[in-house]
């Protein structure tokens, strides 16, 4: 890893116009690294907090998925802190993230690769990179993903040192999804049954699961009061004209 | 242990700094007394630079007294001060010499024994943060394999407190950042909590948790933690009778 290439890379996050946000971070590692898109997943311990940003589509898809589902390349990677690389999601060495691969090759993702953003012992989250072409990153691009993943780190750290005490940096707003809409969902079931928050999302978790359903797509259907979980037995799909 | 095996056990020692709980006085210290058991020089010092400039004395070889204050005293004068503030070694100077620059310093390293002094800067990208002193008890010189062997302990000392300082920069920084996410998820499913028991969207709920909030003169990260924990119950809250703050005002708690 040459000084030089840091800089280098440094730089593309630093130089053009406008301030350094978010989603200039997710821009310039999809960039640099030449790939399809790339997404920031964002950790507190073992908790997902949902994506700093994403470049598209399928890159916003991946983010969702690993957050609904619990698992996938990223998870991986920051559990593990290492990187996680996944050349030929249609054909994987091992079986790992079924429920994930099948979603996300529907969405045209053929490669998959996580790299963990931490700064020494403290993990922030991680870095996923998807190509929509099979096949591995040569040495020089793994080597630049590794460089990507740490100015992130730093570039995360920095963007909040400067907030105000409290809240989150303003740069995180561009682009970023923590999931709010689950945690109002949550809040929502959890009044239905009379239960906290956790015993909610978990509720909430097995419906999707049980029902193919994106968690985000059942914390819709109840902000949009057309499914309760209140009902006897299995929740209720409330039809538009009860609403 | 002869001095190969030594040094490399002395570099292994200093590059272990990425583990949790690394201690930068204990690591300075060993540092000091690997430079006494390498290299051949009779005590070692180092002193950092405080947040204002000021060199302060972390790690000695030796805790006797004259060594101290041998230390201390270069905050003001003497090769430490020196080397620091040029950025530059400053090597064998021979304390018996007549020419040497230091009045107070000399005379008192003479007097505790010390006949040559050395200093290193403590250094890394244009970047010195203090500097790292070696006495010996003779006018020999210390050995060219030597000076550059301490100025390698000294170069990966100074790796490691500063990436120590920014880990721990970086792990205050995310220690608030885990709390702001806390506090807006909070909110958030207060919100779902609010509206779900008055059949009002998020924005009016939310309007509602803030008035009350406002009005009992609450934090209102800290009334949506005592609804979601059953503390305050979302029936109970102000109807709110006042009007809600302009929609392009309103932090980005509604989406």
């Amino acid at each position: 890893m040459t000084d030089a290439r840091v800089i280098e890379i440094q730089g593309r996050f630093t130089s053009g116009a406008g301030d350094l946000d978010s989603q200039r971070l997710c821009d310039v590692c999809a960039d640099v690294s030449k790939m399809s898109g790339a997404g920031i997943m964002m950790m507190s311990g073992a908790i997902q907090r949902g994506s700093l940003c994403t470049t598209n589509k399928v890159s916003a898809l991946i983010e969702e998925l690993q957050f609904s589902l619990s698992e996938g390349p990223c998870l991986d990677a920051f559990r593990d802190q290492r990187p996680v690389l996944e050349p030929d999601l249609a054909h994987p060495s091992d079986g790992r993230w079924v429920a994930f691969s099948e979603a996300a090759l529907d969405a045209g993702v053929r490669a998959i690769f996580g790299f963990p953003i931490s700064i020494g012992p403290v993990k922030l989250g991680a870095l996923n990179l998807y190509s929509d072409q099979s096949g591995g990153m040569t040495t020089a691009q793994h080597r630049d993903c590794l460089i990507l993943a740490d100015t992130v780190a730093h570039s995360v750290i920095m963007m909040q040192a400067h907030a105000t005490p409290g809240q989150l940096a303003q740069e995180f707003e561009a682009g970023s999804d923590f999931e709010l809409g689950v945690h109002q969902a949550s809040g929502m079931v959890a009044t239905q049954l009379t239960t906290d928050v956790a015993q909610a999302l978990i509720r909430m978790q097995a419906h999707a699961f049980g029902n193919n359903l994106s968690l985000r797509a059942v914390a819709r259907a109840v902000i949009g009061r057309t499914l309760r979980f209140d009902g006897p037995g299995d929740p209720v799909v409330v039809s538009s004209s009860e609403v | 242990m002869n001095r190969e095996s030594l040094l490399i056990a002395t570099f292994v020692e200093l590059t272990d700094v990425l583990v949790d709980q690394f201690d930068v006085v204990d690591l300075l210290t060993r540092l000091t007394n690997r430079c006494v058991e390498a290299l051949d020089v009779n005590a070692a010092g180092l002193l950092l630079a405080d947040p204002s400039g000021e060199l302060r004395v972390v790690a000695s070889s030796s805790e006797a007294m004259h060594t101290l204050e041998l230390l201390e005293l270069q905050s003001s004068e003497g090769p430490c001060f020196e080397c620091f503030h040029s950025g530059a070694p400053s090597v064998n100077t021979h304390l018996t010499a007549i020419d040497h620059p230091w009045p107070t310093f000399g005379p008192r390293a003479i007097a505790a024994g010390f006949l040559s002094v050395s200093a290193l800067p403590m250094r890394l990208r244009g970047r010195t943060i203090g500097a790292l002193n070696l006495f010996r008890c003779d006018v020999s010189d210390l050995s060219e394999r030597d000076l550059v062997a301490a100025q390698a302990f000294a170069d990966v000392a100074t790796i490691g407190i500063l990436q120590n300082r920014a880990v721990e920069e970086a792990h205050i920084v995310n220690g608030q950042l885990t709390e702001a996410l806390n506090s807006r998820i909070v909110i958030e499913q207060a919100k779902g909590m609010v509206a779900e028991h008055s059949g009002a969207d998020m924005a009016m709920s939310f309007d509602k948790l803030r008035n009350h909030a406002r009005s009992h003169n609450l934090r209102l990260g800290d009334l949506a933690a005592l609804v979601i924990s059953g503390d305050i119950s979302p029936g109970s809250l102000d109807p709110s009778t006042v009007p809600a703050v302009k929609r392009g005002n309103r932090p980005r708690h509604n989406d």
